[in-house]
């Protein structure tokens, strides 16, 4: 879809502090407006996406969501709809696209918490040293958030990496081979419960 | 020992009103005190007997953290309070060395800001948050261990791998390089060092593929003056098989030799951070700084070789950044067991039992390395600080039970030493790990662990205070600890040494016997090296408690300050 001019100004102009640069034409017909719906339709009109599966970007790190799409468009992370829709994009796209999502607000998702989640998480977190690089989990450059994140997207990811599925952080795959699914699952759900800042 | 408390007890009444006067918004000019004065390569060179100041990250050029006061002593010190906590901005991961200059505290926190305080009170002077970038890659935290300082500038590495020099008196950045490619992996958290005109840092990086270096900068314009590569083209070696205890290290050289000759030196991607600050030995005009692992950490198939100068001691010309000598002490690493504790400059006993210039380095193996700073060659090497098991089992898919796990031993934490009772003090982690191994091809700036080092949550994790005779390499005496230590030490002419641990304790022991003589309940864990300060005659101790990242201890934003009660 193509806005007519008037309403790109006038969405270019409301949007001015998240859109720093003309977009390029890597793609054909880029035009932001457009992609940033495209990934609205999954990730959600108010940040909130439409399927537990996937995840939150609003908010998510500007570096972390550049260099995922460059990943997904690359082939070192694969995913049926992500790895067509990234693929056709060049550096530049990719970057506004990161910029736009990451100045938005974090959405605020219900907490999913079951008693005994803390105690089995932070067993988890001490064997994988999580938080050597996830730090207070609330995300710095090319470390995603995952405070606050969609529990299932979580899930999904810890058994993707243990199962050498995904393979863009390749470290993972081993951290996260020692952990049980009770484990992962506790996991998912107790960064729910920790608050964003 | 100077006496600089009447010359700054004359500035309050004179220069320090021009001084409050040029400051910005932020300086009250009834918090000052001190002059703010320039900082003097003689002030620094002599900074070993300097009672009132704290000047150098690790006290000294020798980095001995050995402070020359003793009024606060073995006899007292149960009498010690705290004088004054200031809390930062940030509550995380805090590993700085408070630097102090005429009752000014210069102290940083995570993402790189920096406080300049009063040093009676606490009170805040002036604040500077590093403008960060939109990439940074690092590894273990969001950490920073603090600035350096010379004539009227403060020095700070950054995150996104940027030295900045700041005034002084305002905190206002005065300029700024840009060191290496953060996208590439390369940030900075170690505290520079500055000599004369230049400025020294290092770099972090050995966990994403890397080639370190440690570099010179010009004080005045940032611009560089000359750059050592940790990792040299011909990173090839001897093919040692044996560690510097003489240990097996079960290294398959014809694999290694049919793989070089397959895909070629991997120097360019082979690691070798250098994440604490160098000796400095200005008689020689030589430093001495130790290099981290090569990377990928566990997975030495795509590493052929030793990985020089991984793992080493390396000393290089003050003035041009040339090659002298090195050490090396595990060859092809593939445990992470590398060289990151900052190395200390005093004199030893040699093989015969005569005094030398010696080197002092606290391995993550738990052995204290005792070297000849002529040539490097290892005198000798303690008594295992910490549990040996195994060693060296290589890593394996399904991982392999080693111990010390990968964080050691002893860490970055820097040791200290008390001349007198020839003795250095180290603090150590014992953590059950498996190591395991997963060859990966290079990531362009992601982790490149080549696998995991996995702490084994059936097992008890503790640590120790570990005393060791230098000259003999025996243990003296030892202290556990409930937790793992991280953080660093600080020994005084007072006969003590001070350390912190992951539950919160502060703690004071008696130097010669290691009896505990003191404690505080700092709310948050005590992981940073503490200094000590004079002012106005009254002596302080001070340490950050802001939690550990890397080993998950609970986060705070306290500076602490601890002088006698009245």
């Amino acid at each position: 879809m193509r806005l007519p001019f008037v309403t790109l100004a006038w969405t270019l102009a409301a949007l001015a502090p998240t859109l720093s640069a003309t977009p390029s034409i890597a793609k054909d017909d880029f035009v932001l407006e457009d992609e940033v719906a495209l990934c609205m339709s999954c990730h959600g009109e108010d940040g909130i996406p439409i399927e537990p599966e996937y995840p939150v970007i609003w908010g998510q790190e500007y570096f972390y969501i550049y260099t995922q799409l460059r990943d997904y468009g690359a082939g070192r992370r694969e995913n049926d709809t992500m790895s067509a829709i990234a693929a056709e994009y060049d550096r530049d796209q990719a970057k506004l696209l990161a910029e736009h999502f990451a100045a938005l607000p974090w959405p605020e998702l219900p907490v999913v918490y079951q008693e005994g989640d803390q105690q089995l998480a932070e067993k988890g977190i001490t064997r994988g040293q999580c938080s050597a690089c996830h730090g207070k989990w609330q995300g710095d450059s090319r470390i995603p958030r995952i405070a606050g994140q969609q529990p299932h997207y979580l899930s999904q990811t810890m058994h993707d990496f243990k199962n050498d599925v995904r393979m863009n952080a390749p470290d993972l795959n081993s951290t996260m081979k020692q952990l049980d699914d009770e484990t992962i699952a506790a996991l998912s759900r107790y960064f729910t419960t920790i608050n964003v800042q | 020992m100077f006496n600089r408390s009447a010359t700054a007890a004359l500035c309050v009444a004179a220069t320090c009103v021009s001084g409050a006067a040029n400051a910005q918004e932020e300086t009250s000019a009834s918090t000052l005190y001190g002059d703010l004065q320039s900082v003097t390569q003689n002030m620094l060179s002599r900074a070993a007997g300097d009672g009132n100041n704290f000047l150098h990250t690790n006290g000294n050029y020798e980095q001995t953290r050995y402070y020359p006061a003793s009024q606060i002593n073995t006899g007292n010190v149960k009498n010690l309070r705290p004088a004054w906590i200031f809390q930062t901005e940030i509550v995380d991961t805090m590993e700085t060395s408070p630097i102090v200059v005429n009752g000014i505290m210069y102290v940083t926190t995570a993402f790189n800001h920096v406080y300049a305080l009063d040093a009676r009170t606490g009170k805040q002077i002036w604040h500077h948050k590093h403008a960060m970038g939109p990439v940074t890659t690092y590894c273990c935290g969001p950490n920073n261990r603090g600035v350096a300082v010379s004539g009227d500038k403060v020095f700070m590495g950054t995150l996104d791998a940027k030295l900045v020099a700041l005034d002084a008196k305002t905190g206002k950045q005065l300029w700024e390089t840009q060191i290496a490619e953060a996208e590439l992996g390369y940030s900075e958290t170690m505290a520079p060092s500055v000599v004369e005109n230049m400025v020294l840092i290092g770099t972090n990086g050995g966990e994403y593929g890397i080639r370190g270096f440690v570099k010179a900068f010009d004080t005045e314009t940032g611009e560089e003056i000359w750059t050592f590569h940790t990792i040299p083209e011909d990173s090839v070696g001897v093919w040692a098989t044996h560690d510097a205890t003489g240990r097996d290290m079960l290294r398959d050289i014809e694999a290694e030799k049919a793989a070089l000759a397959e895909m070629g030196d991997p120097y360019e991607t082979l690691g070798g951070g250098v994440w604490q600050n160098p000796a400095v030995d200005l008689d020689t005009r030589r430093i001495y700084f130790v290099v981290g692992n090569p990377s990928p950490d566990l997975d030495g198939s795509l590493r052929p070789g030793d990985n020089l100068y991984t793992d080493s001691l390396v000393a290089v010309d003050l003035d041009t950044g040339e090659y002298v000598c090195h050490f090396q002490y595990i060859a092809h690493d593939v445990w992470d067991l590398d060289a990151v504790s900052p190395p200390i400059i005093t004199t030893v006993a040699d093989a015969g039992g005569n005094d030398v210039k010696g080197v002092l380095h606290a391995g993550k193996t738990g052995h204290v390395y005792v070297h000849n700073a002529e040539d490097c060659s290892m005198i000798r090497f303690s008594e295992a600080m910490v549990p040996q098991e195994n060693m060296w089992v290589l890593p394996t898919a399904e991982g392999a039970r080693m111990l010390p796990g990968a964080n050691g031993g002893v860490e970055w934490s820097p040791m200290a030493i008390d001349p007198n009772h020839r003795l250095s003090y180290a603090i150590n982690l014992h953590q059950p790990m498996t190591y395991t191994v997963k060859s990966t091809p290079y990531p362009e700036g992601k982790l490149w662990l080549g696998g995991s080092f996995d702490v084994i949550p059936e097992e008890e994790q503790w640590g120790n205070v570990t005393a060791v005779d230098y000259d003999t390499g025996d243990i003296a005496w030892q202290v556990r600890t409930a937790e793992p230590m991280i953080g660093g030490i600080l020994a005084t002419a007072g006969g003590l040494v001070f350390t912190g641990e992951g539950n919160g304790l502060f703690k004071a022991f008696d130097s010669s016997n290691g009896a505990e003589l003191w404690r505080f309940q700092a709310g948050a864990g005590v992981n940073a090296p503490p200094s000590s300060y004079t002012v106005e005659g009254q002596q302080y101790v001070v340490v950050a408690a802001g939690g550990n990242a890397q080993l998950n201890f609970k986060r705070g934003n306290n500076i602490i300050a601890f002088t006698l009660a009245d």
